[in-house]
């Protein structure tokens, strides 16, 4: 019989990711969608300007519900870019013979890391005609990786050479104590069904942001704190009452509206922001929606 | 109409064998017509449950009821002298009957003894087939009264697929293939030259896609 690593990449060696979490070492990731249309170029030179500074980018699918090049080819780019991917899955535009059928492609395109997620409701999208399918949630997802991992299917059946993955999951942003009670239970089911990491959504209050990953990072698995770079006032004013988890402050409207230079106080603020939870994290993901080109300002401002 | 089968046995037992009073409510329409959860079927359940706890050495007590329509919110409110003498209620009616007693007995739990299966009809005595699926956006008047959605195992609006053999679909040889009895039935009314028009691709939000459907009919609602 072959020997199942001969099938598809070599893992191990490219793990850095996955190495550097289990190690303790401080992992910094960032954010970059797929283009909607087949011009990579912009992903291209994101990635370049920098490969250097961070251990893996992370490719949503279809994110918001928004058609776009799927994750799949994205993390194939960045992986020909050198870099280490880390790609969605979710349950909502493909059965679970597409999904598998999609982890299996992942693997021999050397994509070993995965991070379920939910899917955006399809009304909120741009396809909003579109069938939901809805087959796997996040919990099946999870199982689902692992039955492929220990090398058969969803059906049972046995797969020739077995894929690898590290896998993660992500939490729901978090309104109050009673909603973190909730998804700290969620959270620990998605542990025991597989997850080796936590990815937790941005929040811009940093006492209620600590006070939220100290209750994950209780959960013994490495918790990863989004840091999302807000663009202008009218982004903050919208997360502010759109997404009550983001605890997004008055205050902190304000100091971009006040500021000189609005982008570069936007920067700062993501700077800062990392700054803080470098000591409560074991690594930090950083959303620049759109705004790719301006992550090694980020960096240089967070000192990493 | 909506069809429903009984549960196993087994399975009603493990909701219900916790209370020692319990309310059994059928309903007079769907679920009787099917004959799933009707005046006759409660009956039939409340003895084959009385026996089963008689076995293993208990009495619960269980209340009869059948109600005229159990997802009318009207019809709910006849449980309300009965409410506070028992522990839990058991629905022989369809999922929209369970819920609703569900939402106006909130202190009390109701679980449902039968499965809701499909919205069908009758093709002879004692079988029910599927017929509709409810998508929203009816398509029965150009597919000559017979629809491709709840009938074709594939849901094609442009069939038939290569898999028609003889007027049957591919999955079983005793099921119709919905595109063939579309074509018949065209070609029987003259009208063939629909069956040339391609469909389009349907808007699911019609079919539920955009999350729980709801209609508001302003001339009716208070
Ligand atoms: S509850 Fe309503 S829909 Fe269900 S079986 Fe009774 S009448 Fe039919
Ligand atoms: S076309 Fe739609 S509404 Fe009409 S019968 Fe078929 S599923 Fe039902
Ligand atoms: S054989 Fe007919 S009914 Fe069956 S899937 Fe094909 S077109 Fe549909």
């Amino acid at each position: 019989m072959m020997n199942p690593t001969l099938i598809g990449n070599k893992k191990d060696e490219q793990m850095t990711f996955q190495n550097k979490l289990s190690k303790g070492d401080f992992v910094v990731l960032a954010e970059m969608n797929t283009p909607k249309g087949v011009d990579i170029s912009d992903l291209v030179t994101n990635v370049r300007h920098l490969k250097s500074r961070i251990d893996a980018v992370v490719i949503p699918d279809m994110d918001n519900g928004v058609m776009h090049m799927s994750a799949l080819a994205g993390g194939s780019i960045i992986r020909q870019q050198g870099l280490e991917p880390v790609i969605h899955i979710y349950g909502r535009d493909r059965n679970q013979m597409a999904i598998q059928g999609d982890m299996l492609a992942a693997h021999v395109l050397g994509i070993h890391n995965l991070l379920v997620v939910q899917g955006e409701n399809i009304i909120h999208g741009d396809h909003q005609n579109a069938k939901p399918v809805d087959d796997l949630n996040e919990l099946d997802l999870l199982d689902m990786v692992q039955s492929l991992v220990k090398g058969t299917d969803l059906a049972g059946f046995e797969l020739k050479g077995r894929p690898q993955f590290f896998t993660g999951c992500r939490v729901q942003p978090i309104r109050d104590d009673n909603h973190l009670e909730k998804e700290i239970i969620s959270a620990r089911a998605k542990i025991d069904a597989g997850a080796q990491y936590i990815m937790v959504p941005p929040v811009f209050d940093i006492a209620w942001y600590t006070h939220i990953l100290k209750q994950f990072t209780s959960l013994n698995v490495p918790v990863i704190a989004t840091v999302f770079m807000l663009k202008n006032v009218g982004m903050a004013r919208y997360l502010s009452i759109n997404d009550p988890g983001s605890k997004l402050s008055e205050e902190l409207i304000t100091r971009i509206r006040k500021a000189k230079d609005r982008e570069t106080e936007c920067i700062h603020i993501a700077g800062e922001m990392i700054k803080e939870l470098k000591a409560e994290v074991e690594g930090i993901m950083i959303s620049a929606s759109g705004w790719e080109d301006r992550l090694p300002a980020i960096l240089d401002c967070a000192g990493l | 109409m909506i069809t429903a089968e009984q549960k196993p046995l087994n399975e009603i037992l493990d909701y219900i064998s916790p209370y020692d009073r319990i309310i059994l409510v059928g309903c007079n329409e769907c679920v009787t017509v099917c004959a799933a959860g009707g005046r006759k079927e409660v009956g039939l359940l409340a003895s084959a449950l009385h026996l089963n706890f008689l076995k293993h050495g208990r009495t619960v007590e269980i209340k009869e009821i059948t109600l005229e329509r159990q997802c009318d919110p009207e019809y709910a409110e006849e449980l309300v002298s009965e409410i506070d003498r028992t522990d839990a209620i058991l629905s022989m009616a369809c999922g929209c009957g369970v819920q609703t007693i569900a939402a106006r007995y909130n202190e009390k739990p109701v679980f449902p003894a039968v499965n809701t299966k499909f919205m069908g009809a009758s093709v002879s005595q004692g079988i029910w087939e599927e017929k509709c699926q409810g998508c929203g956006d009816c398509l029965l008047g150009i597919t000559g009264g017979i629809c491709p959605v709840a009938r074709c195992s594939k849901h094609l609006l442009n069939g038939p697929c290569g898999g028609t053999s003889k007027g049957m679909c591919e999955i079983a040889p005793d099921v119709d293939c919905a595109w063939c009895l579309i074509w018949e039935r065209l070609k029987a009314l003259g009208m063939e030259k629909r069956y040339e028009e391609i469909m389009e691709a349907k808007d699911f939000r019609a079919a539920g896609g955009g999350g729980p459907r709801r209609i508001i009919r302003k001339d009716l609602s208070l």
